[in-house]
């Protein structure tokens, strides 16, 4: 016991003694996460965003297909304009002062009033015009497309879709809760991964390969000790690299998709937080596990690297599993990461199994075990230890 | 005498790749670097396994100090087997070798502590056996020197000294001078006979002949794996110089094959 303390309290020496590794390890992804995200969502996303809709023969009916919800920020901003300034806006709109220009039937009002089914050729055409060239008017375009593709349909009166009744039943809890249970696994698991590739083949690979392994081997220090002091301190550093990128993503949410860190947060119960937690902590501990295998077989930390991609690759794959499908099915909880990917799935998702998440560890618990030992076994054999 | 190192029929074979086939011209993939070796050092004596490189010194030492293992055949250190009391072994030696590095990024005393701590003792022992060990090799100069920033001669003195700062009772030295600068050379073969004088047990493996006349009580001559002479130093030389009576063996023993 006394040993594995000592060799925890060595490497965290060796990790946070160095500036150069604090600096790149945990200040580095936090900081280059928030500042990327921040960016991203500055480009593609911004909600405040008000299209200007110019109007020749502007009518009711259209305006009114526009006009903003209860509670819904207005996003088109629809002005009224003259027959003859036409060729005029359509200069502004390729200047991107203009977001498009709808040209209505004269008598538009009255076409919809009148409820009379016009065939084909004849019917009054809506001019629609927008220049491709800018995001936004292509985002106008669509807009003014799919309202009045929806308007069209009703007024052919078959039926109406959400005319009298009906609407989006989610509460913005659950909505904001269905977009994170998509992506936080996904992250999640990819910045334990980094964060883990970050210590792991340094701190295996790496002394291996300066000899410096073998120094601690003719100690009477027993080859488990070594093993579980290692893997404990990497996972702690590996942990504290993905809080870092975890704080940086928090920061930039409210950039990035719009939500509130606080509201986001706030809609979990706290016993949640144990339950992730728990989860992210046997996640961390067999990636590093297996990290530390490949890292024994390797000769060199760049050959570690290398090996360590296939399995980044397959650990990915399982983040974003949760994206395509989630089971609950207590089977499904005994496969390692995707077990982590599923029960993080559920617990965002407001669909917390009490059962899974047992099912989760225990299982998890006899894996890390497992790899222990294996890797254990590894640093007993001198083909593993003396490859280099 | 107590016997205190005895090795009985040691024997190694080590696959080779592709490539080291080639070179050793081996047909079956494999190098038998142990044939059988076995050897007893006495308790209070400097014994000296002599041979040339590839003969199996290093093999044999890594195996006494339980990095590797034999495929068949035992040897006990101190009373140990190396086979099933490893950590017994390992903590009553102390081993060095030139492949046995220290971290670049700690100071020779962050390192004395961490090693004093995995051998067990306790924080008072580890500052006496530094005060002690530091002034004796003069590395209190560069204590807190990172190793990385070390000169080779520095380096080999700091890993002297954390290979006995848990004060064993017998201690190893794979090619004690090897690569070592003739002041620091000088440094260690003093200090091997200054532990000696302590009544430590002591195996050094070289192909120095001088060092062997020098030092041992007792030599063993390895070639092919195999120990082709033993006994005290008069014994094995006779009237020759070392140098002379190695050629005559080595003569011997590959005409005689």
């Amino acid at each position: 016991m006394n040993n594995i303390l000592t060799i925890i309290k060595k490497e965290f020496s060796r990790f946070f003694r160095d500036k150069r590794l604090v600096l790149g390890t945990l200040l580095l992804p936090g900081i280059l996460i928030f500042v990327l995200y921040t960016l991203l969502g500055n480009v593609v996303y911004d909600k405040n965003e008000v299209y200007t809709v110019k109007t020749i023969y502007p009518s009711a009916v259209f305006s009114s297909m526009f006009a903003p919800g209860e509670g819904e920020k207005q996003t088109i901003k629809l002005e009224e304009a003259k027959p003859e300034e036409k060729e005029a806006i359509k200069a502004e709109i390729r200047a991107g002062k203009v977001d498009a220009l709808v040209v209505l039937p004269e008598n538009f009002d009255e076409i919809v009033g009148s409820g009379n089914f016009v065939p084909m050729p004849e019917a009054p055409n809506i001019e629609i015009w927008y220049d491709s060239a800018h995001t936004s008017s292509v985002s106008a375009y669509n807009m003014i497309v799919s309202v009045l593709d929806v308007s069209e349909d009703m007024l052919g009166s078959l039926y109406n879709v959400n005319f009298t009744a009906g609407g989006n039943l989610s509460t913005e809890t659950e909505a904001a809760a269905n977009y994170v249970a998509m992506l936080l696994p996904f992250l999640i698991l990819t910045f334990l991964y980094s964060g883990c590739m970050g210590v792991a083949p340094e701190s295996i690979a790496g002394e291996k390969e300066r000899g410096t392994i073998a120094t601690l081997l003719v100690t009477p220090v027993k080859r488990s000790q070594l093993v579980i002091g290692k893997i404990l301190s990497l996972a702690v550093i590996a942990s504290l690299s993905a809080i870092s990128s975890f704080i940086g993503t928090f920061l930039s949410m409210p950039k990035l998709m719009g939500g509130n860190i606080g509201d986001m947060l706030s809609v979990y119960p706290i016993g949640y937080y144990f339950a992730l937690f728990g989860v992210m902590l046997s996640a961390v501990l067999i990636i590093v596990s297996l990290i530390s295998i490949l890292s024994a077989f390797a000769r060199s930390v760049k050959e570690a690297t290398t090996f360590a991609v296939p399995l980044m690759i397959l650990v990915m794959l399982l983040g974003l599993s949760s994206m395509m499908f989630t089971t609950a099915s207590v089977f499904a909880h005994f496969i390692p990461v995707f077990n982590c990917v599923q029960v993080m799935s559920a617990i965002f998702s407001l669909k917390f199994s009490l059962v899974n998440f047992i099912v989760t560890m225990l299982s998890n618990a006899v894996y890390i075990v497992l790899l222990i030992f294996i890797l254990t076994k590894m640093f007993q054999s001198e083909k593993v230890i003396f490859n280099t | 005498m107590q016997e205190i190192i005895r090795a009985e029929n040691i024997r190694k074979v080590f696959r080779l790749s592709a490539k080291q086939r080639k070179i050793e011209k081996s047909e079956t993939g494999q190098k038998v670097a142990l044939d059988g070796l076995s050897f007893t050092a006495n308790e209070g004596e400097i014994y000296g396994l002599l041979g040339p490189n590839g003969a199996g010194k290093t093999t044999m030492l890594r195996i006494l100090s339980t990095l590797i293992k034999a495929d068949s055949g035992e040897a006990y250190v101190a009373g140990h087997s190396v086979t099933r009391e490893e950590e017994a072994v390992r903590a009553s030696i102390g081993f060095l070798t030139g492949e046995l590095k220290l971290e670049d990024f700690f100071t020779p005393d962050y390192l004395f502590g961490f090693f004093g701590r995995l051998h067990g003792l306790s924080a008072e022992q580890i500052a006496s056996r530094k005060k002690e060990m530091f002034e004796r090799f003069g590395i209190d100069r560069f204590a807190e020197v990172k190793v990385g920033d070390l000169s080779t001669g520095m380096k080999q003195k700091v890993s002297l000294v954390i290979s006995i700062i848990h004060d064993p009772a017998v201690i190893i030295f794979d090619e004690p001078t090897n690569g070592l600068d003739v002041l620091t050379a000088k440094v260690v073969t003093d200090f091997l006979e200054e532990l000696k004088k302590q009544g430590k047990s002591i195996l050094i493996s070289t192909h120095i002949f001088s060092l062997v006349e020098k030092l041992c009580d007792r030599v063993g001559i390895i070639i092919g794996g195999k120990m082709v002479a033993e006994g005290t130093l008069s014994e094995v030389r006779g009237e020759k110089s070392m140098e002379d009576a190695f050629f005559d063996i080595y003569k011997r023993t590959v005409e005689g094959e």
